[in-house]
């Protein structure tokens, strides 16, 4: 009898012995993408820090004049305004697209397929979200271009070349002059965020308690009334958030935009101008700076922007879900 | 401008140094029988790559020679030069005579110059558009900054719309050199005006002006499709325009091309005679089209 005691206390020892390090390995694992924030923090500040300063800010934020490496004795422009302009533009267009698809999509999924359906849909979604951007940025610019280009074509005077000009779509003669476009990095970009957007709707769709459809059956709810009036209402913090991520992807993407968008530093007047975005800024011109030089701060200044923008995102739909849960509490 | 120029030169020099001290540290057997020669490149910007792809592929070639390119601009690789830090300098000018003079003056030899290649640009039209040739200064009122040329009709009433431009990224050699000679002018340097899509490679540009109707582009004259037009050029409008082609890029007639050159300090001898003599062959010409560049015949 004291045999098995004595070795089950062994046993229990060795294992309190390893209680320990596989506690704080666990814990390590969990700080360690604070430290990596940290670090990121660090770094990007860091490297921008002297330039800040010395910008003009204003210049930064209010012209469109974006001369880092000038003729001759020139001095440099620094003005970001029509590339903040491009970043928000696409990802508007993108939202556009994709908030309407994506949770279409994900009701479709989670309340109406059945089956091998469901599976398969499931299984194409996934799919989609493992195809690389660069992949994205091709279509965009050999597929898609050529195929909004053709519908945004116009001569002056027709019909639809009235209509396109009245609701800014495209321009009097020239239609969509190139493929490269807003629209068509908007549409490449809602391609991309639509997954992601998807998956995670379905998830918070799954997660509504079965007794609140049988509920909205019971009182006699028809389908689009279950839909709208309970699952929304019910799932409303994870479609939010479902959507913020999809806007996050949208905002620092970075190679398909640069193909897909034409890559043009303008303020867009229509939908189917070019344009061109931070991000594809920083990855264009990062690699030819000297390091240290005004022009490598200031594209790691435009990497704090853009970093200011997904966090005042990502706040704000904290925000968003808090107030919603508050709501919902006090009701 | 020249802390961009000294980073590209200080990159590519810096990798290749590395590359050869590690091909030194690797092969050390088979320099032990051979001996080990370094040739250094210095000067142009533009021509930066060109160089990186001969020292390597002449590497290849003869495994216990080691050249390393490095850029800085070709007034650099002049300096260079005269002081004896460079064996070959890369330039996409002429030596200007106080230069040749300063290094005859400090070296006792006369710079001797070879023409490697020719960068020659085209400007691009869409196949659709009516328009055939185009004047210097129009191209400056289209593309510089405050330039007044917006539409077509104003070059061309048969031809309607916005002018769509392409160019290049403002890392590009091909970039500079468009703005300085056609944004450029009366000794002045302009900037581009705004709204050009700049276009990651050569190619890209004359694709997007394929495909677009109201497109103008430019890019180097190896990047022609059959699918594209190019401009004849004219000084100013009235006067003959020339099309672009290999023998007024050589004949200087051509507004828009230059030579490219390569200098030593007096004949070259030994290795560096044999280095040259490559880049002149069929296999180092060869390199020249691959860059984007012409081949000197």
């Amino acid at each position: 009898m004291t045999t098995p005691v004595s070795s089950a206390k062994k046993k229990f020892r060795l294992l309190d012995l390893l209680e320990s390090p596989i506690e704080w390995t666990i814990r390590i694992c969990g700080w360690s993408s604070i430290i990596a924030i940290f670090a990121i923090f660090f770094f990007t500040f860091k490297e921008a820090a002297p330039m800040v300063p010395q910008l003009d800010w204003v210049h930064f934020f209010t012209s469109p004049r974006w001369i880092p490496n000038p003729a001759g004795d020139n001095p440099p422009s620094f003005g970001a305004l029509a590339l903040l302009v491009g970043t928000f533009t696409t990802t508007f267009i993108s939202l556009a697209i994709a908030v309407p698809v994506g949770l279409g999509a994900a009701v479709y999924i989670s309340e109406f397929a059945q089956g091998k359906v469901k599976e398969t849909l499931k299984v194409v979604i996934e799919l989609l979200a493992a195809i690389p951007s660069i992949v994205w940025g091709f279509i965009g610019l050999m597929v898609l271009g050529p195929i909004i280009q053709w519908i945004f074509s116009a001569t002056a005077g027709s019909t639809w070349g009235r209509i396109m000009v009245t609701l800014h779509l495209a321009g009097a003669e020239t239609g969509a002059a190139q493929g490269t476009n807003l629209l068509t990095g908007g549409i490449i970009l809602a391609l991309m965020s639509v997954p992601v957007i998807v998956s995670l709707s379905e998830d918070a769709l799954r997660a509504v308690p079965d007794s609140f459809r049988e509920a909205a059956l019971a009182l006699g709810a028809n389908p689009w009334e279950t839909v709208t009036r309970v699952l929304f209402p019910a799932a409303r913090n994870g479609l939010l958030a479902a959507c913020m991520l999809g806007m996050g992807r949208a905002v620092g993407e970075t190679m398909a935009v640069l193909l897909a968008t034409g890559h043009n530093n303008r303020i867009p007047t229509v939908l189917t101008d070019p344009v061109r975005t931070m991000t594809a800024t920083i990855a264009a011109e990062m690699g030819e700076t000297v390091q240290g030089s005004q022009h490598y701060r200031v594209l790691f200044i435009l990497g704090i922007v853009l970093f200011v923008i997904t966090c005042s995102i990502n706040v704000a739909s904290d925000l968003i879900v808090k107030g919603v849960k508050k709501a919902n509490n006090a009701r | 401008m020249i802390t961009r120029q000294l980073s590209r030169g200080f990159g590519l020099g810096g990798i290749a140094t590395l590359a050869a001290g590690l091909m030194l540290a690797g092969c050390g057997r088979e320099g032990a029988s051979k001996k080990i020669v370094e040739i250094r490149v210095k000067g142009s910007d533009t021509m930066v790559q060109l160089a990186a792809a001969w020292a390597e592929a002449y590497h290849k070639v003869k495994p216990n020679v080691y050249v390393s390119a490095s850029g800085g601009g070709s007034g650099t690789g002049f300096a260079a030069l005269q002081n004896n830090t460079t064996e070959i300098c890369d330039a996409s000018r002429e030596i200007k005579p106080d230069e040749a003079a300063r290094v005859k003056q400090v070296t006792g030899k006369e710079p001797k110059e070879f023409v490697v290649a020719y960068d020659t640009l085209a400007v691009y039209a869409n196949q659709s558009n009516p328009l055939k040739e185009i004047s210097i200064d129009e191209l400056h009122e289209i593309w510089a900054e405050g330039g007044t040329i917006t539409t077509w009709e104003q070059v061309n009433p048969a031809m309607h719309g916005k002018i769509a431009l392409f160019g290049r990224q403002n890392n590009s050699g091909t970039y500079d050199y468009f703005r300085e000679h056609i944004c450029g002018k009366d000794g002045k340097q302009h900037e581009y005006r705004a709204g050009i899509s700049e276009m990651n490679s050569s190619a890209e540009v004359v694709e997007n002006v394929t495909k677009t109707p109201t497109g103008l582009g430019y890019s180097g004259m190896g990047y022609k499709t059959p699918n594209v037009n190019w401009l004849k050029i004219s000084n100013k409008k009235g006067e003959p325009s020339i099309e672009p082609g290999l023998e007024v890029a050589r004949s200087g007639t051509y507004p828009i091309s230059r030579r490219l050159y390569v200098f030593t300090v007096g004949e070259p001898t030994g290795e560096l005679k044999e280095y040259i003599e490559w880049i002149l062959s069929p296999a180092g010409q060869r390199i020249v089209e691959k860059e984007g560049f012409l081949t000197r015949n």
